[in-house]
């Protein structure tokens, strides 16, 4: 059942004229957006004036529990929030190209060396000048933390000053996604200084060199912000104030936007922008991204045919990425393999070998490991669109024989049955990862004895995990390196690629005019919110 | 003497209540399925960080024990800190109490004002067609239909046709009171549909049992006016029961703001609850579950008090006389 009909179904008797318009189609086909640049969804438009309020719903307030410090932050809707107080050497581009942000340029005079060349002018919102001292000891202080990120920087050696505007980083082997990973929040560049004096504490306070301060937070309630009036980057941001409050409702985020109270939302329902088709001024717009959601099969539990790779594979075979796309996410997902869809360099999920494999070759190998009438358990957290996908998975695995129970939890219940023992007492569980900006970065999480969390229910496989660090090791030439990661990974089956999750952001185009990517690595809708210009204050 | 009797009795007994709801509240939280590490701190932490937070949070402790620090502190009224905030629980619930306050004080003002009138209403003129069947079919929806529904429904239908008033936005009222109004109104008339409702058909089959007795036979005999008739003799006669129900009911409608905040996003104790209960922020779901309690038990006593100044027959006083 899609969700929209089931909204529908319930006001049907006192408004079926408000919803003939959507509750027509099951599946709306995904219409071509319009493209204000390349790699654009939107781009702001500089003519309007400066300043004003800019009023953003977001769905929540997180990052409160492991503290403010950007190099613990592991979500992100916390990069999102802290990415408007710190900034990092280097940034994005709309194409995934690596560009200067703190540096103004790096050199790489071999493959294991970087020297980065600090930008002039620099301050902390505090006011004092960013040196070189706190990009070293920046660095250095990820990499002796105990976050993920450390380790997505890679093999780094040496972190050293190399003069007063110059920063010197050796690594010890070449390792391609490390400015990618030097990209995003937890490498941002803090305060060293008044972090060694002891006069911050970054778990609550944050002290950036970016474009806004914190002027007030309740938390679960509302955030404020101002402009940094120390900013280095002259003309931004370009409004002075941003009020973010938090409404974990869908429909009350919907309800801001539509009476304008809101000027830009996040929305988390696949089919929000069709039901905000007809609103007045208000634009809804699909961000992809390179997140994409994956089915866990577990091969730790005891007495589970899913230890058996051929029982995996027959499942793998039998699942239709496409169909779930279409289905479960309103055409708005695409198929991917380990490497997201979207990134430069990523496999082409149709060139997978379990693609070309047909059904009567799944009940093969079903009949090979004596598991013709297998069912199991899948257990899913109940936001959409996770139960339309897992229905789509039943149907699909149905063809094949198999039986599937779905088991709908919160995402509490859900992340204690998935994550809290070791071995995991699901049988089958389904999950969505950020898929970062460098094809390489997500990969690593197929490696349990580096990743960690999946080490409950995943077996290492030494040959995909030799294959994943030679393909971060190659600077040229990566496609190869990287399909023979996703063929491997495709034949192990634990942890198994379906499709990427698509973002909605719907803005009032009467309140605002801002600037997005069409395609987003680190989940940061408000990437550029600094370049949004309010056309006027509500 | 009776008085104090009286008092120590009710403080004893309520004591007992929050002695037993505390226990309740605090093993339910922890059967919760869904362990707090995973969900604070997400898949990607270590061994070392959950053994860390649990330390934090004394969870590494016996249950008991952890049940007897808890006590103690809130005994001494300290509520705990969240683990999602890292605030202190007793502060975050004291400013969100006057939103879930005044929502609460516009849903009782609804009921007594539209309830009241209305039940007295269909009573005095209840005949078997008509008003009385239209008042009836009103009153059934509205002690049928969840809060969540209605709630959702007023979202939506109000978020496309505004009317001046405002849905998913909430200004404090000591900064607009006209804007704290008009993003007020709404939830509040959700929350007291029901209450209406309830208190539309307990006015109701209280004043019809008072329109039967001899007395106001009398009147009417006597040829008093209706509307003096109905002051003087029926509403006095009929009010204990609309008393206790409206006192109840008060106590009731904080539960009902729990979803109302939450479908509004008003940030209120309710919303804090259910947030808090979907994160097991165990000190948070404790000193709500706590404190939703207290004012039902303050409410029971207000209520017996209240009654016995009206009707000094059934008072606190009363007991022993008869």
């Amino acid at each position: 059942m899609r969700p929209i009909r089931l909204a529908c179904g319930v006001a049907a008797a006192l408004l079926a004229t408000a919803c003939a318009a959507t509750g027509t189609t099951t599946t709306p086909t995904a219409a071509p957006q319009e493209t204000a640049a390349p790699g654009y969804l939107a781009v702001a438009d500089e003519a309007l004036a400066e300043g004003g309020a800019l009023n953003l719903q977001v769905h929540i307030d997180s990052g409160a529990a492991t503290g403010y410090d950007p190099q613990l932050a592991d979500v992100a809707t916390t990069w999102q929030l802290l990415s408007l107080s710190y900034e990092t050497l280097v940034t994005v581009g709309p194409d995934f190209s690596v560009q200067p942000l703190l540096a103004e340029k790096w050199d790489t005079p071999d493959d294991r060396t970087y020297v980065f060349h600090l930008r002039e002018g620099v301050r902390f919102s505090n006011g004092r000048a960013m040196t070189a001292d706190d990009v070293v000891g920046s660095l250095k202080r990820l990499l002796a933390s105990k976050g993920v990120w450390a380790g997505q920087l890679g093999p780094v050696g040496e972190v050293v000053k190399d003069g007063d505007d110059r920063v010197k980083v050796t690594l010890k082997e070449p390792y391609t996604p490390f400015l990618a990973a030097l990209a995003n929040v937890p490498a941002a560049i803090l305060p060293m200084k008044e972090i060694d004096d002891k006069s911050v504490d970054l778990a609550t306070t944050l002290l950036g060199t970016g474009p806004y301060v914190v002027e007030n937070h309740r938390q679960d309630v509302s955030w404020t912000f101002k402009r940094n009036d120390k900013y280095w980057n002259q003309g931004k941001p370009a409004a002075d104030t941003l009020n973010i409050t938090i409404a974990p409702e869908e429909a009350a985020r919907i309800a801001a936007l539509q009476n304008g109270s809101a000027a830009l939302a996040t929305l988390g329902n696949v089919d929000s922008e069709t039901m905000l088709a007809g609103a007045k001024d208000v634009k809804a717009v699909t961000q992809a991204t390179t997140d994409f959601y994956y089915l866990m099969l577990n091969s730790l539990k005891p007495g589970s045919k899913l230890a058996d790779p051929k029982v995996r594979q027959a499942i793998n075979i039998a699942l239709d990425a496409k169909q779930i796309a279409e289905v479960a996410l309103g055409g708005k997902g695409k198929p991917t393999a380990i490497t997201p869809a979207g990134l430069p360099g990523a496999c082409d999920p149709a060139a997978l070998p379990s693609a070309s494999k047909s059904l009567d070759e799944a009940k093969q190998l079903l009949a090979e490991a004596g598991a013709q009438n297998l069912s199991f358990t899948l257990t899913i957290f109940n936001t959409e669109p996770a139960p339309a996908v897992a229905q789509v998975i039943q149907q699909n695995l149905q063809q094949a024989g198999i039986t599937v129970k779905i088991e709908q939890m919160d995402e509490a219940s859900w992340s204690g049955k998935v994550y809290g023992k070791a071995p995991a007492e699901f049988d089958a569980a389904l999950s969505w990862f950020a898929g970062y900006a460098d094809p390489g970065m997500v990969t690593k999480w197929w490696n349990p004895e580096t990743a960690g969390f999946n080490a409950g229910f995943m077996k290492p496989d030494p040959e995909l995990s030799k294959l994943i660090d030679a393909a971060n090791k190659q600077p040229q030439d990566r496609a190869e390196a990287l399909a023979g990661v996703c063929a491997r990974a495709d034949a192990d089956a634990q942890m198994i690629p379906l499709v990427t999750r698509p973002a909605t952001v719907a803005y009032r185009g009467d309140q605002l005019s801002p600037s997005l990517y069409a395609t987003e690595g680190y989940g940061n809708v408000l990437r550029l919110v600094a370049d949004a210009r309010v056309k006027k204050t509500r | 003497m009776r008085l104090l009797m009286w008092w120590s009795g009710r403080a004893l007994s309520s004591a007992a209540t929050l002695l037993g709801v505390s226990v309740l509240i605090f093993a339910a939280v922890r059967l919760m399925p869904g362990g707090f590490a995973e969900t604070v701190l997400g898949p990607f932490a270590t061994a070392g960080q959950k053994a860390e937070l649990a330390a934090r949070y004394g969870l590494d402790q016996p249950v008991f024990m952890q049940y007897g620090h808890w006590l103690g502190a809130v005994a001494g009224g300290d509520f705990g800190v969240s683990m999602i905030s890292r605030q202190p629980v007793g502060a975050e619930l004291l400013a969100r109490l006057p939103v879930t306050a005044e929502l609460t004080v516009l849903a009782v003002a609804a009921s007594v004002l539209l309830g009241v009138p209305l039940g007295v209403l269909t009573a005095v003129r209840a005949r078997p067609t008509g008003g009385g069947a239209v008042g009836r079919l009103v009153s059934g929806l509205g002690v049928s239909v969840p809060e969540f529904v209605l709630g959702s429904l007023v979202v939506f239908v109000f978020s496309r046709y505004a009317l001046g008033l405002e849905v998913g936005a909430w200004t404090p009222l000591t900064q607009d009171p006209a804007a704290n109004l008009a993003t007020m109104i709404l939830p509040a008339a959700v929350l007291s549909v029901f209450s209406i409702s309830v208190t539309a058909r307990t006015t109701r089959d209280a004043v019809m049992g008072v329109l039967v007795e001899p007395y106001v036979t009398a009147a009417v005999g006597r040829g008093e006016s209706p509307w003096f008739i109905v002051r003087h003799h029926i509403l006095r006669n009929a009010a204990t029961p609309v008393v206790t129900l409206i006192g109840t009911t008060t106590a009731y409608l904080l539960g009902g703001a729990l979803i109302v905040e939450h479908v509004f996003n008003l940030p209120g104790v309710g919303s804090y609850i259910v947030q808090a209960v979907g994160r097991r922020d165990y000190a948070v779901v404790q000193a709500g579950v706590l404190l939703a309690a207290g004012v039902f038990i303050v409410m029971n006593v207000l209520i017996d008090l209240l009654v016995g100044a009206i009707d000094p027959r059934l008072g606190v006083m009363a007991g022993r006389r008869s």
